[in-house]
């Protein structure tokens, strides 16, 4: 327990020192450590849909939900804390040693590598999180290969594809987009 | 403590909410100082809302300031995950609700994957830059490497990259 605790705060805190960029670009690194923590791509697209509603910042929710899950309330206090301590010491560190950080020549350099890959990131977690989400119920990831279509929901992935294109063509409101979907699940997939 | 006041942040707790507390609200600080330290809390690694939270914390209040702004970007956040965590579980997966359920992931991985075309939208502008994106891609779904080794090795490249270019732009300005 105390163990398992103290390796959510270290995979946290080591999440939290090398994420640039926001929310989603966290949230796929997240997904790529979730997996020691037991925490499968269903329970993260759950995640996604409740980092929507719930107020706060996205990682931190994420932190919270993936430590509670592994560990109850001890757990999802020490991924807490390891995600956000990085921003306690780097504030004391910036603002006492470096004046024109945000100009600094390494960062900038470094961003620059960093911020296309973390889009490669995210677009990876969206697979890995389709792939496992799109399949009927009682099916796993494995039948894809052996029966591909008798493993697909077809209902699923028509949700998917009008999400993404409602999403990102119309801008259609992501919570309203959620709320539909579950609507038409509940009425379809019953 | 005058930045006690910033336990009200939390929550929702986005950028533009702790402007209009503590710029306009409370006058701890000039919008010209915040807007420095909004782009500083997007530049430095972190939860950016939280970055925001402790630098404008510590810059009103010192050390015990960025303690109680920080705390106060945290607590709503993790104590509402907490219960909505605990409500999701409770709900029982089968019928209906389950439909429910497998729509909603559905519609979830839909704007995970949307997430990334609106960020590649702003983030792929060189040959380089998609370059290095669809490596990461490739790495982590069919090289299963995880995403902060990926992050390491990214950072690395694009300074190599980018004093190779400098180097090479000097050169062909000399030449000429």
């Amino acid at each position: 327990m105390l163990i398992e605790c103290f390796r959510l705060f270290y995979t946290f805190i080591k999440l939290g020192f090398l994420s640039f960029g926001g929310g989603y670009a966290m949230l796929s690194m997240i997904m790529s450590e979730a997996q020691s923590f037991s925490v499968s791509p269903a329970q993260f697209a759950d995640l996604n849909a409740l980092d929507m509603v719930v107020p706060g910042a996205i990682a931190i929710n994420a932190a919270t939900y993936v430590g509670y899950l592994h560990q109850g309330l001890p757990g999802a206090i020490a991924a807490t804390a390891g995600v956000s301590l990085p921003s306690f010491i780097l504030t004391v560190v910036i603002m006492r040693f470096f004046a024109h950080f945000k100009d600094n020549v390494w960062l900038t350099d470094t961003l620059s590598g960093i911020k296309p890959a973390a889009v490669g990131l995210i677009a990876a977690a969206a697979i890995t999180i389709a792939a496992n989400v799109l399949i009927l119920p009682g099916k796993n990831i494995g039948d894809l290969r052996i029966n591909p279509l008798g493993t697909l929901s077809l209902a699923c992935i028509i949700i998917f594809i009008l999400t993404a294109i409602f999403n990102l063509r119309f801008k259609v409101n992501p919570i309203l987009l959620t709320v539909l979907a579950g609507v038409v699940g509940a009425l379809v997939m019953a | 403590m005058k930045a006690s006041t910033f336990t009200f942040a939390g929550g929702l707790a986005i950028v533009p909410a702790i402007e209009r507390d503590a710029v306009e609200k409370y006058q701890l600080l000039t919008k010209d100082e915040f807007m420095e330290y909004a782009t500083l809390s997007q530049t430095m690694p972190g939860v950016i809302a939280l970055n925001c939270a402790t630098l404008v914390g510590r810059h009103a209040a010192g050390f015990l300031g960025m303690l109680a702004a920080g705390f106060g970007a945290i607590l709503p956040a993790f104590s509402l995950m907490v219960v909505a965590t605990v409500l999701a579980n409770m709900v029982p997966q089968q019928g209906p609700i389950l439909g429910a359920m497998r729509g909603i992931r559905a519609a979830s991985a839909a704007l995970v994957l949307s997430a990334a075309f609106s960020l590649g939208k702003y983030n792929l502008k060189s040959g380089f830059a998609i370059i290095l994106m669809v490596a990461a891609f490739l790495l982590v779904v069919a090289g299963n490497i995880g995403a902060p080794l990926i992050v390491v090795l990214s950072g690395v490249t694009g300074c190599i990259y980018q004093r190779i270019k400098r180097y090479r732009d000097k050169r062909r300005s000399d030449a000429n």
